[in-house]
């Protein structure tokens, strides 16, 4: 009885075998299936609209195209390592970028920027140079982020503020934010006026306000520990020292991720001032969290004793790579191609209310109509608009220097010795990387 | 393998076919056909990894560049990394203290859900609930209950007087906001140690009832011996998964940056998937994974053998 049971089981297995073989060859002589193009991106609020954009391409060639948004980041790098990346990979930053290429994960895009026909004097510089390694082109940015001052105007009249009138300098800001934070009869605080990392560090923005960064210009040299840097911590730090750093978390801990809600502290009245990006002013944010919101959004000030600092912002944001597995390297450059047209940029990130980064997109009207949003489009306009500049070893240091801000900010620790060590520690890793 | 019991009073490898009979023989191709998908899959998901990861770990590892040997440049490296410190400091705090904490509650629960009381049942399924909700979830409801401002937890504690922590942004209080959490959700180690405590003989707690024990007696010298291998499995199963903790601490410091705050709940797999999967270095996380791989194992090791002094099987 076993004996049959065996035979049975292994005639089951050589035919299943032999199926599938003839599957194999039936496969193989038909027709080869329509191609398909594979779009990730690393965002995604609204997926439905991204793959209405993207079927455009497929009504102009009649190529599909599969987006895949909001992609997990975890799935990403199994993704680029293994043998079935996709043909376009769009990331939220450029951080990753020179890693990968490190890596040989993404393509230098010299090639498909001649073969696709892109033409880069239509890009903004400031986005442009985040891609840049050498005379290497890493990724594309398509759309980008600024940050600027986000006032709320009822607290500023509360407060005996002029509602429509900003702080003109770092120090004003300080001033204004000691009016405008409050404490309970309890003693504990109430409202906040100011809060330099809310929602997330933006400690880039401070640094080149003092007048550097953590990197050179040509992102070859660490200057962790440099004046600029010392004096954004120190500056950031008045801002949980000055009010008890512990009661300033207990209150700011406890908003939780309300970002996408109308319990955010800038509209429930917590938090007076504070730095946030241009999709705040578009339609997806605070005009359908709080539509009734009555704030104000300026570029962020400059040092009372560096005037001409005044509209230095950073840009940062979304890039677009061709991972180095893409089968079609060809067909990936014309899908990139297509997506930096002037025509693809205006409507995907009018619609999103994020910055383009094609200057001829940037002419449409749905990009100043909007006087908030004009205010971030100026700023891209800007001489003082910087890029952000990366490294391979990027995130690496961002989360070492991560722990130093929250030391610093959050713990009050004097920022010399730290930011020292951190030079001392980043320095050869960032040579080592880049040899 | 009946096949090979058969054959001979003692196992025998290899097996000897010539001496077995056709039966024997097709009862042994039998059980090794049964056993060929399990064997399959650890060869192919456990054992090849294992060993790729071993290879990775003395080497620079890209993804799709050849390997570049170091010998054991990674492991020296580690022992220098402040971070590796303070991840396996931190993964000690969580084994040290969580898990006998955890463990203590988890039997204090079994005792009182093992009490002939009407109802039993319903309150046996409300501790178990929590354990089938997904970890993630479980911590993301944790993180309202640990909210400083709405959170419950503070709320009890002010109307009782105290003055709630910062438990999400304060270092000293944020691991023990996760040993809560992990209470919680200890459904599975309570069943577990309800199933030992309904294999304690009666005949013996009612003799020692005859001879005048009281209930902390009872416990103290028959409850707790008898359950002592269930303790001793709770006890290696818990201090493993301690090792590895993971999944609570991402979510937990997830939208602050892993590690949130200062650097107080980046545990040791936490900083291995942050090498791994964000740093690309594969090489430096493989041999962090060897490590841990050791640390388990020795630990298991001595907690067998002092087991022994504080383990009673019956028989």
């Amino acid at each position: 009885m076993k004996n049959k049971l065996f035979k049975i089981f292994a005639l089951f297995a050589m035919a299943s075998m032999l199926l599938a073989a003839c599957g194999g060859q039936v496969a193989a002589t038909q027709a080869p299936e329509a191609k398909v193009l594979r779009v990730w991106i690393q965002w995604g609020d609204n997926p439905q609209q991204i793959q209405t954009l993207f079927d455009k391409y497929t009504a102009e060639t009649g190529i599909k195209v599969e987006v895949t948004a909001p992609v997990e980041d975890d799935k990403i790098l199994p993704a680029m390592t293994g043998s079935e990346p996709p043909d376009v990979l769009v990331l939220s930053g450029g951080d990753l970028v020179k890693s990968y290429y490190r890596e040989g994960l993404v393509d230098d895009l010299s090639g498909a920027i001649q073969s696709g026909g892109i033409d880069l004097t239509d890009f903004f510089d400031a986005p442009l140079q985040q891609c840049k390694q050498g005379d290497k082109i890493l990724c594309l940015p398509w759309g980008t982020d600024m940050y600027a001052l986000f006032w709320n105007k009822d607290m500023f009249e509360a407060a005996g503020l002029d509602p429509n009138t900003p702080p003109k300098t770092m120090e004003e800001l300080a001033e204004f934010a000691d009016k405008l934070t409050v404490r309970g009869a309890d003693g504990n605080l109430e409202q906040i006026g100011f809060l330099p990392d809310q929602g997330w560090d933006h400690s880039e923005l401070y640094v080149r306000m003092f007048g550097g960064f953590w990197y050179s210009d040509d992102g070859t040299q660490l200057t962790a520990n440099s004046q600029p840097m010392i004096d954004s911590l120190t500056w950031q730090q008045q801002f949980y020292t000055n009010y008890n750093a512990d009661d300033v978390m207990a209150l700011s801990s406890g908003w939780g991720d309300a970002y996408m809600s109308a319990d955010y502290p800038f509209y429930t009245g917590k938090m007076a001032m504070y730095v946030d990006g241009e999709w705040m002013t578009g339609p997806n944010f605070i005009s359908a969290f709080k539509p009734e919101a009555s704030y104000g959004v300026a570029p962020f000030p400059p040092p009372a004793d560096h005037p001409e600092r005044a509209n230095t912002a950073v840009v940062q944001g979304t890039v677009a790579v061709i991972p180095a597995g893409a089968k079609d390297k060809d067909a990936s450059a014309k899908l990139l191609a297509w997506m930096m047209s002037p025509e693809i940029v205006a409507e995907e990130f009018c619609f999103n209310a994020n910055l383009p980064t094609s200057k001829k997109a940037a002419e449409d009207p749905c990009f100043t109509e909007n006087e908030k949003f004009k205010v971030f489009m100026d700023l891209m306009a800007s001489p003082n608009a910087k890029h952000i500049i990366t490294t391979p070893i990027s995130l690496e240091f961002n989360d070492a220097y991560g722990l130093v801000f929250e030391q610093v900010v959050h713990t009050g620790a004097d920022p010399k010795p730290l930011l020292d060590e951190l030079q001392a520690e980043f320095a050869p890793k960032l040579e080592e990387a880049l040899k | 393998m009946q096949g090979l019991r058969m054959s001979e009073s003692k196992w025998v490898w290899p097996p000897k076919f010539p001496k077995w009979g056709y039966r024997k023989r097709a009862n042994f191709r039998t059980g090794m056909l049964f056993l060929l998908p399990w064997t399959i899959g650890f060869l192919v998901f456990t054992l090849y990894p294992m060993v790729t990861s071993l290879i990775y770990s003395f080497s620079i590892y890209h993804s799709r560049q050849p390997l570049e040997w170091v010998g054991l440049q990674n492991y020296a490296d580690l022992l220098k990394d402040d971070l590796f410190w303070q991840s396996l400091s931190n993964t000690v705090y969580i084994v040290g203290i969580g898990v006998p904490l955890t463990l203590l509650v988890s039997f204090l629960c079994a005792v009182l859900l093992n009490l002939k009381v009407s109802g039993q049942s319903i309150y046996r399924v409300i501790y178990f609930l929590p354990s089938i909700v997904p970890t993630v979830a479980s911590t993301i409801l944790w993180l309202w209950i640990l909210n400083p401002q709405v959170g419950i937890l503070n709320s009890i504690l002010e109307s009782i007087g105290i003055d709630g922590p910062n438990w999400m942004s304060n270092p000293a209080w944020s691991k023990p906001g996760l040993i809560l959490l992990g209470m919680w959700g200890t459904g599975g180690t309570i069943v577990i140690y309800l199933s030992g405590l309904q294999d304690v003989p009666t005949t013996l707690l009612e003799a020692a009832e005859i001879d005048g024990a009281n209930w902390w007696q009872r416990l103290w010298h028959i409850t707790i011996p008898m359950v002592s291998p269930i303790t001793l499995f709770n006890l290696i199963t818990g201090v493993i998964a301690a090792f590895q903790y993971f999944t609570q601490a991402y979510v937990f410091s997830g939208f602050q940056g892993l590690g949130y705050p200062l650097n107080s709940t980046l545990f040791y797999s936490v900083y291995l998937y942050q090498n791994g999967f964000l740093y690309l270095k594969m090489g430096y996380a493989s041999a962090m994974a060897w490590i841990l791989f050791i640390i388990i194992l020795i630990c298991t090791l001595l907690l067998l053998k002092v087991s022994a002094r504080f383990t009673y099987y019956a028989g």
